[in-house]
């Protein structure tokens, strides 16, 4: 018989191996920071910096290879607290928050605060409501749980086919935040760039699912923090002397706001949420950094910010985390760790933005034209800063400086005049944490597709289990990386998009799942179906954060969402009073904070009666709803 | 209630941990986003109040809220299982 979980230990030598991926980096930073010195090329330097950590990812997802389902699912739950405080972090923040949200600070300065607000809230919300006992349920994803929670094969399955839009959008939007970083510092083309991603996400979780989704995801949390760490902090020494970013860009502001008014930036007034987001084309900055609510409104803000909140608190990439640690207080402590590094991450993003913004304002639109720096030409090659003086004035306004949104944080080092390996090294970190957060995405839809709707659709289980996760995340990162190559995806808006969608799905319904133990499987479909098709029709009227030519903005109408879905969830429920028996001990069982989760002790029956009837075909308790 | 008095208390207190920590999070946030104006006429650190509160201070009160819940609950958690016990 299996060991309890709670019994479970974590391999003793975790911190040496973590501690020698470190010390690797770290060392490899030096080197090429000395081969820059001695005369090595720019595309040695880019190529070394970025293919030498992703076979080293490559390398620990062959190390944490499994054949055995419960690695595969749940990483054999004895993956320490703070290992999984890596990757959740990581999984929420992504290559968008690295390079998105960054981007979004610069352009909406005070404004853009309510995404990074609404991350870290909706993390403790999800830490407070939701982790603990999706902990004790033990399922190896979230459709499973809600199918198990109320007996249903139908939720199950409905569960998995509206998990799809907001983790696959997510997905999508990883992918193509990896794809930029590599186009602009490998000679690939974006094609290329996508397919070799899509290839690389895909091999690291086939070999070893959600435990080589961990030990890879926590050794790109790493490299992604360290990278940001040395970038940001050197330049903090460089502008203030002081070796702490987020204390010191305080003191710029001045600066900054004399800055934007010798470049012309002029206070705005609110026109409507989406027009307010900033897109990926190169655009010029025309809102000063500290005005409050000049791009959108007050309530705007607060809605932007509960929607983003709820979204993160119900994100299944997240949640499916749930079940990786030995006990249901590791796995609270592990979404603190998480919270606490994404809080981290959201407080260095406004230092970020304002450093890039305060050197490119003065070393562009506030010099003559004819004085502009020379690594502007080479930024205007890659379509990330694009300026002219179009006025002929002999100066460049912050009208005529157009800047890509995604390339905020790529171009910083540069325009701070540092050393080419801290560019190369800020690269690093975007794909590595946009590749931990891709491998976390395609993890919870392959495992998703084949758990809950090809284990559930095809009763004789003709695939094992392991080989049907397989094929289901190869042609999921397949689809995924043809999406790419075929469609324009703007990351912010499809991630905003996803994690709207998530809100308005997923949080009623597991809200009512969790903490009222009268919700029957009437009022889950409810709750589920309704949120699900106030999105559908928003998107379908107002085209999601594309468009805003609708008073329905997507915040309000997955707020919309999540409210109809409760009353829709206890209506259906207070009429159809179906509560069985087995689902109320389920309940109670979910809130019981002691023993093992009720997942394995259905596994480990199951086995029992195996092995006292041989002959019998026995089917686990659990995975018979 | 049921017929498990400890059980009933530790739900009872485990409610109301979750409540009074996600009201107080999401008061201190909707608090902040009204007055943010009114408060960017003093300061902090070189920063506007206000905007200091969003960029930082509310992430503080996140974090410390976070794991003094977990605290919280792990000693509500224990308390269950010594009552449990005892019962």
């Amino acid at each position: 018989m299996s060991v309890p979980s709670r019994l479970r230990t974590a391999n003793p030598h975790l911190g040496a191996y973590y501690g020698i991926v470190t010390s690797a980096f770290v060392s490899l930073i030096l080197l090429l920071a000395m081969f820059e010195q001695l005369g090595a090329s720019q595309t040695v330097l880019s190529e070394t910096m970025l293919l030498a950590p992703l076979a080293l990812y490559l390398l620990i997802a062959i190390g944490s290879r499994t054949l055995e389902v419960e690695d595969f699912f749940c990483s054999g739950r004895r993956v320490p607290p703070i290992f999984n405080g890596f990757v959740l972090a990581a999984t929420a923040v992504g290559g968008v928050g690295v390079l998105v949200y960054t981007g979004t600070v610069f352009f909406l300065g005070f404004d853009a605060l309510a995404i990074g607000l609404g991350w870290t809230t909706g993390m403790l919300i999800g830490g407070v409501l939701f982790v603990p006992y999706l902990r004790k349920a033990g399922s190896y994803t979230l459709p499973t749980f809600l199918g198990h929670r109320f007996r249903s094969r139908i939720v199950r399955m409905t569960a998995s086919v509206v998990q799809l839009p907001p983790t696959a959008l997510l997905l999508a939007a990883e992918m193509k935040i990896a794809a930029l970083i590599a186009v602009l510092f490998l000679p690939v083309s974006f094609s290329l760039a996508v397919v070799t991603i899509a290839a690389f996400i895909g091999v690291t979780v086939i070999l070893g699912g959600m435990r080589s989704v961990t030990w890879t995801g926590s050794a790109e949390f790493l490299v992604g923090a360290i990278g940001l760490a040395v970038v940001v902090t050197t330049v903090s020494i460089v502008l203030t002397n002081i070796p702490a970013p987020q204390l010191t860009y305080g003191e710029m502001f001045s600066s900054l706001h004399d800055a934007e008014i010798t470049a012309g930036v002029t206070p705005v007034q609110p026109d409507g949420l989406a027009a307010a987001l900033p897109g990926p084309a190169p655009m010029a900055n025309g809102k000063p950094f500290l005005e409050p609510f000049g791009s959108m409104s007050e309530v705007d803000f607060a809605t932007l910010f509960l929607c983003l909140a709820l979204g993160t608190a119900a994100l299944p990439s997240l949640l499916t985390r749930s079940g990786v640690t030995s006990s249901i207080s590791d796995q609270r402590r592990s979404t603190a760790w998480g919270l606490l590094l994404v809080a981290l991450f959201v407080m260095t993003a406004p230092a970020i933005a304002v450093f890039a913004k305060l050197i490119l304002f003065k070393d562009i639109a506030t010099v003559p034209a004819s004085h502009l720096p020379a690594w502007l030409s080479e930024f205007g090659a890659q379509h990330l800063i694009q300026t002219g003086d179009a006025n002929g004035d002999g100066a460049i306004g912050a009208r005529e400086l157009f800047i890509a949104r995604d390339g905020i944080t790529l171009v910083l080092p540069t325009a701070a005049e540092l050393p080419y390996v801290l560019s190369a090294l800020m690269a690093t970190a975007g794909i590595a944490i946009a590749l931990a957060a891709a491998t976390s995405h395609l993890f919870t839809l392959g495992a998703s597709l084949a758990e809950d709707l090809y284990r559930v659709l095809d009763r004789r289980q003709t695939l094992p289990r392991l080989v049907a996760a397989w094929a289901a995340i190869a042609a999921t990162a397949l689809a995924a990386a043809v999406f790419l190559v075929i469609a324009e995806v703007d990351p912010l808006r499809v991630a905003l998009s996803a994690l709207a969608f998530a809100a308005s799905t997923f949080f009623s319904t597991l809200l009512l799942a969790i903490w009222w133990p009268r919700c029957t499987v009437q009022g889950a479909l409810a709750a589920m179906g309704t949120g699900f098709a106030v999105m559908v029709l928003e998107v379908a009227i107002g085209g999601g954060f594309a468009a805003g030519q609708t008073a329905l903005t997507t915040p309000v109408a997955s707020l919309a969402g999540v409210g109809l879905g409760l009353v829709a969830g206890v209506a259906a429920s207070l009429y159809w009073r179906t509560s069985s028996k087995a689902e109320e001990t389920y309940c109670v069982e979910m809130r019981n904070p002691d023993g093992d989760a009720i997942y394995d002790r259905a596994q480990q029956r199951a086995a029992a009666t195996a092995l006292v009837a041989p002959t019998a075909h026995a089917v686990p308790a659990a995975s018979a709803s | 209630m049921t017929d498990h008095p400890a059980r009933d208390r530790h739900q009872l207190r485990t409610l109301i941990l979750a409540v009074a920590i996600l009201s107080t999070v999401l008061l201190a946030v909707f608090l902040t986003v009204t007055t943010a104006t009114w408060l960017n006429q003093y300061g902090f650190l070189h920063f506007p109040l206000g905007f200091y509160l969003l960029a930082q201070g509310l992430f503080i009160l996140i974090v410390v809220a976070t794991f003094w819940f977990v605290r919280i609950q792990d000693r509500l958690d224990e308390a269950r299982a010594e009552n449990e016990e005892i019962g």
